[in-house]
């Protein structure tokens, strides 16, 4: 089913379009990873405040306030380059092992984040009113640090496998 | 010619010729290349942002340099390590690459700015450190965001034209 969705897909005219310009999937990709930089710079700023290794920075409700609603901007981003991507090449996405891992982690890391901003509306000082929350804060913090790795990791694979 | 004899001397060095001959230690290093990049570029637009007027304004220059630079110097280092074995790999096949030469003149460009933002600019920066810096300041963080910006562009490139 999905290898008749990639035919049909590889063969629109928007496909062919952008897979005849040689500059199309470089520049998609080079916003797509300009996006990942801004995404995964503040999830890591955020999630290591969470664990106290930057104790200089301001807390966490003040991060994430400042930050939360620019990760999910990056997102959009991500979400439109991946789709203009995966309409030039659907088979090298779709059809893609690692392809399918990434969006799994992705999946997974978004439901972290929402979890997280949930915690702060409720209550900013959310992830350290007790010892329980700050473990649970500090988990959902490392859990995030390894999916962008993971994510990061089965992207770049995405063009070994 | 003779710098690229040298290339060709590098590529023969017994570990850029096991990263050229293994199958998956390239695509490895270049997961870890990807990885630090990612926070180098990240953090320092981050701070271009803030020099700009535009990010972070709630938090004082000082302040967000003190937090935000250790973690970009880290993941420089991490960076330009893999980075550097990346490139020893094929190091005459990117020492004549255009996008390849590219990215290092924009990270040259990019460490001259640097060196005259801490070097003179900010010098003064107790009279806009809570504020928005001048435009001296604001210039050289645009200038910093768009050569990041070029550097990312042309790395992505080397890879569609090696």
């Amino acid at each position: 089913m999905i290898q008749h969705l990639c035919d049909w897909l590889s063969a629109t005219w928007l496909s062919q379009a952008f897979g005849n310009a040689d500059w199309f999937v470089p520049a998609v990709q080079t916003v797509h990873i300009l996006a990942i930089a801004a995404l995964v710079t503040m999830l890591v700023m955020m999630h290591v405040r969470v664990l106290g290794l930057m104790r200089r920075a301001p807390p966490l409700q003040r991060l994430a306030a400042g930050y939360l609603p620019w990760v999910w901007c990056a997102l959009g981003v991500l979400f439109v380059t991946g789709v203009l991507l995966t309409i030039t090449e659907p088979g090298r996405e779709l059809l893609n092992p690692s392809f399918r891992i990434k969006m799994l982690l992705v999946a997974v890391l978004i439901a972290l984040t929402l979890v997280l901003q949930a915690g702060l509306r409720r209550d900013p000082q959310f992830w350290s009113v007790s010892p329980r929350r700050r473990g649970l804060g500090g988990a959902i913090a490392l859990g995030s640090l390894l999916l962008c790795v993971g994510i990061i990791a089965a992207g770049r694979l995405i063009a070994y496998v | 010619m003779r710098m690229l004899d040298l290339m060709r001397a590098i590529e023969q060095q017994p570990y850029a010729a096991a990263i050229a001959h293994s199958q998956w230690l390239f695509p490895m290093f270049e997961i870890a290349h990807v990885l630090a990049l990612t926070l180098v570029v990240g953090s320092v637009a981050m701070i271009d942002l803030r020099l700009l007027g535009i990010g972070n304004r709630e938090r004082s220059v000082t302040e967000l340099m003190g937090s935000v630079l250790p973690w970009t110097w880290g993941a420089f280092a991490v960076a330009a390590t893999f980075g550097l074995l990346l490139f020893s790999s094929k190091a005459a096949t990117y020492y004549v690459n255009l996008p390849f030469r590219i990215k290092m003149i924009c990270m040259g460009l990019a460490a001259l700015n640097m060196l005259i933002f801490h070097g003179l600019l900010e010098r003064d920066v107790a009279t806009w450190d809570r504020g928005i810096p001048p435009l001296r300041v604001r210039i050289a963080g645009g200038i910093s965001l768009a050569l990041w910006i070029v550097i990312v562009a042309a790395g992505r490139w080397i890879g569609f034209t090696t």
